[in-house]
């Protein structure tokens, strides 16, 4: 006696057949299994146990074969331990014997509690929202100047959630939402959590750097967000799925910086005091006056190099108020 | 007739513009209330009658030619000043061909007629004036009045003003002498009478038919607010050009950039002589420049509906010291900026963002042909006497000229560290000054904002 079981593209089983020493399988109607697969052969595979007692496939001389998922080699015949998978047409099977040793039971443990903290993420996602709004905010308080941002925030985490859980849906199977709504919070507050720590360390450090490169942290997280949904959609295929990631974070990040080398290159820096901060946040200790104009002399000598460049040509953010003339 | 009548303007107004410094606020002293030019009388008419018809065969247009195309780019006047065919015009009416001869070209015609390439003998940046040569000779010509080259003209002694306003032909203007501009590091004459472009670099004369002055500019905003370069500077010009010989097209370029930086040195030397006296702004006391030629303005959002969360105090001073260097770039203005700002219900996070905010709108402007990118420093400054002087967080951003090595724009803003919901946030803008003049000037802005009083 056997099991034949046909799985889907993801190796989860779809149908299971019983079968008894010996099993057919093919397209036409005289075998224990029939596939409805166009490209299996009316009788493709033949099953069963060898003179050892171990069951064994055989090609039972279709076009196109019979592979194991193991290798790309066409094969004639395969031994069938309970986990390997057989290839026919396009169709996969799993032969299993009634000695296959399953795995033990597995306890049911308590419910995960995962929507109480998905409700607490997000409370603290809007709370955090509407905290940097109320910090920046300098003229009359209105209600609107926080509703339409607010729901922008939570806009953009369902939309951002219902895609990884479409993706999740169409290639496992399972919708996962609640996991994908904690991944998409955790990273909204990782966001969060990085460009106030950007912004207020610029201020502290003095270091006009850090807000400037924020953008490369932010590529960085953004890449390690989708990383961790691809990652909760399964953990086949990590290392491809990190570096795909990884690549698009590193093109993004190729762009953002030839983009910022343009425009600092035709509009240069800005000359406000940008980022004030209270000046308790101050870290860096403070210079003396002179060593500040001293220091100066740096910057001389750049704008000296910069001189002798022709301007570049006019790009489509020319910030020059008369350059219509 | 439009287009000329276009691109004469744009030849004037660029003097206009180098001349006035915002058009938003009447940044030049209000007009005397001058009598209005008398309606013609008989004698007064007859003067300017013989006036004209003496000064006409000495009145040039000059017009400033593009190379390949051969059309006409700018238009002003000018008139002979020597036998030998000098002519005085301004600077910004040969400007253009100054700075890139291989484009533009100079071209005079004379009321009679004819017209002829001119030379670029000499120029005077600081006075915007320049020499220029015909290939004629023989010609008759002005000489300068001596009471205006000593400066003693009485207020009210009537002038004739003549050019070729708008390319609608040689015109004789009458006018009144009002004096020096009070309020201008350059000199220059307030003259009461109709300026319009294309009259830039024309002569300014006395009844006697003598030079007093060189039309150069009017108010943009004001009625028959006009501006004259004084006849001394002329005068000076024209000996020195004799002196030194006729300048090559390729050395105007070094030439404006010495100019400019001798000019920016002698600027900065009498802003440093002149000191700075002490302002108080709420616990602050400030740095203001004691020199008169600082035209001073102040504004407060208090009144402002609705009720603002944080109260800016703002004053402003700026030199009308502005020098006009090309159509794109004008130089050498010096800005003072101090606002005390509190906060009235911000909190301290709130008040930081308000004062980022302040001065955002207000940097650099200019095209990037002529200047770099800004590239900017940003500090916290401590004071040597932290009971006497405030912290500071310095934000240093300059940009340098590209046509003139060593000369640069510079905005020094700082904004005090010491309280949570008040600060004072001060700016500093220098255009073309050499970089040891503005390190100097900023050394001495932001070392002189201290407390008001020690605590």
């Amino acid at each position: 006696m056997m099991w034949i079981e046909v799985l889907s593209r993801h190796h989860e089983v779809v149908g299971r057949y019983r079968a008894g020493d010996e099993a057919r399988i093919g397209r036409a109607y005289d075998n224990d299994v029939v596939l409805d697969d166009p490209f299996v052969a009316p009788h493709h595979v033949r099953i069963a146990r060898d003179e050892t007692g171990a069951l064994v496939a055989e090609d039972l001389g279709s076009v196109n074969g019979l592979y194991t998922t193991e290798s790309n080699a066409r094969v004639a015949r395969v031994p069938l331990d309970g986990q390997a998978i057989l290839r026919v047409g396009r169709t996969l099977l799993r032969v299993r014997a009634p000695e296959f040793a399953v795995a033990p039971e597995r306890a049911v443990g308590p419910v995960a509690r995962v929507w109480p903290v998905i409700a607490a993420l997000s409370v603290t996602v809007i709370v955090l929202s509407a905290l940097t709004l109320w910090l920046n905010e300098t003229h009359e308080p209105q209600p609107s100047r926080y509703f339409l941002p607010l729901l922008g925030v939570v806009v953009v985490v369902l939309v951002w959630t219902t895609g990884w859980t479409v993706l999740s849906r169409i290639f496992t199977g399972v919708a996962h939402f609640d996991l994908h709504l904690l991944i998409a919070l955790c990273g909204l507050l990782a966001f969060f959590a990085f460009d106030e720590l950007a912004d207020y360390g610029s201020f502290a450090l003095s270091s006009r750097g850090l807000a400037d490169y924020a953008y490369v942290g932010n590529w960085i997280l953004f890449a390690m967000l989708c990383f961790v949904h691809l990652r909760a959609m399964g953990p086949r295929r990590g290392p491809l799925k990190a570096g795909v990631v990884a690549a698009i974070a590193a093109a993004a990040i190729a762009a953002q910086s030839v983009s910022r080398s343009d425009e600092s290159s035709t509009v240069g820096q800005q000359s406000y005091l940008q980022g004030l901060k209270p000046p308790v946040f101050r870290l860096k200790h403070a210079q003396a006056l002179d060593g500040f104009i001293g220091d100066t002399t740096r910057l001389k000598e750049s704008l000296d190099k910069a001189r002798l460049t022709p301007p570049s040509s006019r790009g489509w953010f020319d910030s020059d108020p008369d350059s219509d003339e | 007739m439009k287009r000329i009548a276009a691109f004469a303007l744009a030849g004037l107004l660029a003097s206009a513009c180098a001349w006035a410094q915002g058009t938003d606020e009447p940044s030049q002293p209000p007009p005397p209330a001058a009598a209005p030019p008398a309606a013609a009388s008989v004698p007064l008419s007859s003067t300017a009658e013989a006036v004209y018809s003496d000064a006409r065969p000495r009145l040039l247009q000059v017009r400033t030619l593009v190379q390949s195309a051969g059309g006409q780019a700018t238009l002003g006047s000018a008139f002979l000043v020597s036998a030998d065919g000098l002519a005085l015009t301004n600077y910004h009416v040969v400007s253009q061909y100054a700075l890139e001869p291989s484009t533009y070209r100079l071209e005079y015609l004379a009321p009679d007629g004819t017209s002829g390439p001119l030379k670029l003998y000499a120029i005077d940046v600081a006075n915007d004036l320049a020499v220029v040569q015909l290939d004629r000779s023989s010609l008759p010509y002005f000489t300068f009045d001596e009471r205006a080259v000593k400066g003693d003209l009485p207020k009210g002694e009537r002038l004739f003003a003549m050019g070729n306003p708008l390319d609608l032909g040689f015109t004789i203007v009458e006018g009144t002498y009002n004096g020096l501009v009070d309020k201008s590091y350059n000199e220059r004459i307030h003259f009461s009478g109709a300026l319009n472009p294309g009259m830039s670099g024309g002569p300014t004369v006395t009844t006697g038919g003598r030079v007093a002055g060189v039309n150069v500019a009017k108010q943009i905003g004001g009625d028959l607010v006009s501006f004259l370069v004084p006849a001394r500077h002329a005068a000076a010009l024209l000996a020195r050009a004799r002196t030194n010989g006729p300048m090559t097209p390729e050395s105007a370029r070094a030439e404006i950039g010495h100019q400019l930086a001798s000019w920016q040195t002698a600027l900065y030397a009498a802003l440093a002589a002149r000191g700075f006296r002490t302002a108080t702004f709420g616990p602050y006391a400030v740095p203001e420049s004691a020199a008169t030629w600082f035209s001073c303005w102040s504004r407060t959002n208090a009144g402002e509906t609705p009720k603002p969360r944080a109260i800016a105090d703002q004053t402003s001073c700026s030199t009308q010291a502005s020098l006009f260097v090309a159509g794109d770039l004008d130089t050498g203005a010096i800005d003072l900026a101090h606002a005390y700002v509190r906060s009235v219900d911000l909190n301290a996070f709130q008040f930081a963002t308000f004062v980022s905010d302040l001065y955002r709108y207000e940097g650099f402007s200019g095209r990037r042909k002529r200047l770099t990118p800004a590239r900017c420093q940003e500090d916290f400054v401590r004071a040597d006497d932290p009971t006497a002087r405030p912290m500071l967080r310095v934000v240093w951003c300059a940009r340098a000229y590209r046509d003139f090595e060593g000369i640069y724009d510079v905005v020094v803003s700082a904004v005090t560290q010491d309280r949570a919901r008040e600060a004072l946030v001060s700016r500093l803008s220098m255009r073309g000054a050499s970089w040891d003049n503005a390190q100097a000037l900023a050394r001495e802005f932001l070392g002189s904002i201290g407390f008001a009083s020690a605590p």
